[in-house]
């Protein structure tokens, strides 16, 4: 403790030279915790938006991920009842996403529609009004993007129009329907105009009722550790389909986004660096210039070890200042960029590339504070092995 | 038939050359029989055909779905797609074949996804759309310029998450370089003293260091060019290499080069002149450390 308050009253003597380090520091400090927010926090966003609901396994169409791409699997009523069978399986859902039409006055706007099994359905939350019974044929869930569009509050009726026909330059007849209420499709982006209707009257809409087309199988295992057993099953009854758990999503989706994975070390490491050679330059040319005073306490019989950890504390309070700003600019720098890179066209409005977590600001104050002390560490050992007599005929000269 | 054929043969003709003729004509047919339909050609792209092991003139089967895949196919060509940034993350690979084919693969005869219209020189792309999307219901048009813009809109994201990060690495450099500047004329101290004992003016020794903080920063905008010069190559060489693709990642352009080095100047200066003012300022027995 001693030798910290030395070493912070060393620091209140040059005031300029210190609030500089500690604002560079801090900067650096602010990066780092970014970095380190951005590299965990994708996968643990998407890790939380694919279990929003609870359910752990997808089964999509063979070489695909979950409304990757248009492809749809037939007969789903036979491979619902497939997967439900497994033991483990507490419950199963199909989900049909396809592009459809909403009717306006004038117009046609575009929508994007769920065929969903409200009983076990793992893509929505209700907001307003009430959800969809299981045979609600004649009732529509909006977001609030599509009750805009639609002009369309809870109560009213809106027409859905699943195909048009360019040929016959006509929509086909629409479909009357009544909205029961507004739900955050979990998955959609920012402003997405989604509505959603019971499985069959989906597939009508989209002429996919014949095959009894789906775009994925949501599966809740009946507990996490049985997650692994159920995939496993599954990947062996249906060989012609792709089943994911919640953590082979998160390696595709690693995959995916691994340019933001790396730039996050990268930069982390550089802004490490930065500290680094700020703190070790700051403190080097204070050693230098205290080497004087360093030989005289040398000479009246304080220890090298004392001498070590006065400069050691320096470094640590100088980082300790520096990244205790740092962590605040940072977790305000971390808003900004969210903000930025979550207005990534079709990205899931529930999704951030930036989290928050406290696991993350210790990893961070951790690193910065170790890298203190390693910038300290060339300084130190200058001011250790300064030599006293000559240090002191020089200074009296 | 055969009937027909007997009696319409002329007599005079020998009966070798009419059972040649049957003999051959049968061959033919058998021929015409067994032989193998032609097959349709396709394109691979490079990174799947290196994937699957294939070459030209190999035979592969294709089908809508995996449970499907009835359609047998020759490998006509492997191509390298253009560089996509888009794709660049994705792990999709595409082949490419002659629409009737694919048409006739999918059991979607007459069927496509979209069309590609060149207009007459004159004709404004945006009356053009306006008329098209009139005329009919079931599509869109869209103008190429429309069709860019949307499908740069990720681009364009990066972009300001670059430039967000850019200046926090300014802002950073920025301190560092103003902290490193004001010690390097810190250290002057006693030159500067002995400077003002033997008369020197104090706007020469001012002059003087923000001459020597202007150089160092200038050194060090040198070096730094270099530094990115080779971090670019190192980033385009790995994630060429990564993604497997042409693409650059990291362009070094005169401007950026340029930018970079008036600031540093400008803040070398800057902070130069800070602490050389500070200097000046103080006494000579204070800068020689018996004030």
């Amino acid at each position: 403790m001693r030798s910290l308050g030395l070493g912070v009253r060393s620091l209140i003597r040059r005031r300029l030279r210190t609030a500089l380090s500690i604002l560079g520091i801090a900067v650096a400090a602010a990066l780092l915790l970014d970095m380190v927010l951005l590299s965990g926090g994708i996968e643990k966003s998407f890790a939380e938006l694919v279990l929003a609901r609870g359910f752990q396994i997808r089964v999509t169409p063979k070489g695909t991920l979950p409304f990757d791409t248009e492809a749809t699997i037939p007969g789903a009523a036979g491979v619902l009842a497939g997967i439900r069978a497994d033991p483990d399986v507490e419950t199963a859902g199909a989900v049909l996403g396809t592009p459809l039409f909403g009717r306006i006055p004038d117009s046609l706007v575009t929508l994007f529609g769920y065929g969903i099994e409200p009983e076990a359905q793992g893509v929505y939350e209700v907001t307003a009004g009430r959800d969809l019974g299981p045979a609600d044929s004649a009732g529509v869930l909006l977001s609030p993007a599509a009750a805009r569009l639609l002009d369309a509050r809870i109560g009213d009726t809106v027409t859905l129009v699943g195909r048009l026909d360019p040929q016959a330059l006509a929509s086909r007849p629409g479909r009357r329907l009544v909205a029961r209420g507004l739900v955050r499709w979990v998955y959609d982006a920012r402003g997405q105009a989604s509505v959603g209707t019971i499985l069959p009257v989906m597939q009508r809409l989209a002429g996919q009722r014949g095959d009894d087309r789906v775009s994925v199988f949501v599966v809740k295992a009946t507990s996490d550790s049985g997650v692994a057993g159920v995939a496993a099953r599954l990947r062996e009854r249906l060989p012609r389909l792709e089943v994911n758990s919640v953590a082979d999503l998160v390696v595709h989706f690693r995959k995916r986004l691994v340019y933001f994975r790396q730039l996050s070390y990268i930069l982390g490491s550089m802004s490490l660096v930065v500290t680094v050679l700020l703190v070790s330059t700051i403190l080097t040319i204070a050693v230098g210039e205290r080497l004087g005073e360093i030989a005289t306490v040398r000479a009246i019989g304080v220890s090298r070890a004392t001498v070590v950890k006065q400069v050691l504390a320096e470094g640590s309070a100088l980082t300790l200042v520096g990244a205790a700003l740092g962590m605040v600019l940072g977790l305000v720098t971390a808003r900004y960029l969210d903000a930025i890179l979550t207005s990534f066209p079709g990205l899931p409005a529930a999704f951030s590339f930036f989290v928050p977590r406290t696991g993350a600001l210790l990893t961070a104050a951790a690193v910065l504070l170790a890298t203190g002390a390693v910038a300290g560490a060339y300084p130190a050992w200058l001011a250790a092995r300064a030599p006293v007599a000559a240090t002191l005929r020089s200074e009296a000269t | 038939m055969r009937d027909g054929l007997c009696s319409s043969v002329p007599s005079e003709v020998p009966w070798w050359l009419i059972a040649s003729m049957s003999l051959l004509l049968t061959l033919c047919l058998t021929l015409a029989v067994q032989a193998p339909a032609r097959l349709p050609g396709i394109a691979v792209e490079r990174r799947l055909a290196a994937r699957l092991d294939l070459s030209v003139g190999d035979t592969v089967r294709l089908g809508p779905a995996p449970d499907s895949l009835r359609v047998l196919a020759t490998v006509a060509a492997v191509y390298e797609p253009r560089p996509d940034p888009a794709e660049v993350p994705l792990e999709s690979r595409r082949i490419r074949m002659h629409l009737p084919d694919l048409a006739a693969l999918l059991g979607v005869p007459d069927r496509v996804d979209r069309f590609g219209v060149a207009l007459r020189p004159g004709v404004s792309p945006d009356s053009a759309v306006a008329v098209l999307d009139r005329t009919a219901l079931g599509y869109q048009a869209y103008s190429s310029r429309e069709i860019a813009s949307g499908s740069s809109q990720t681009f364009r994201v990066v972009s300001r998450f670059h430039r967000a990060i850019a200046v926090i690495s300014i802002v950073a450099s920025a301190i560092f370089l103003l902290c490193i500047m004001l010690l390097k004329v810190e250290e002057r101290r006693m030159d500067a003293a002995v400077m003002r004992f033997i008369g020197v003016r104090r706007r020469t020794i001012f002059g003087a260091l923000v001459l020597e903080a202007a150089l160092v920063a200038m050194a060090g905008s040198a070096a730094g060019t270099l530094l990115a010069v080779a971090a670019g190559a190192a980033t385009n060489a790995y994630y060429r290499r990564f993604f497997d693709t042409t693409l650059t990642f990291s362009v070094i352009t005169p401007g950026i080069v340029t930018f970079a080095v008036l600031l540093s100047l400008a803040l070398g200066v800057l902070a130069g002149a800070v602490a050389a003012a500070r200097l000046v300022r103080t006494r000579p027995m204070v800068l020689w450390g018996r004030g």
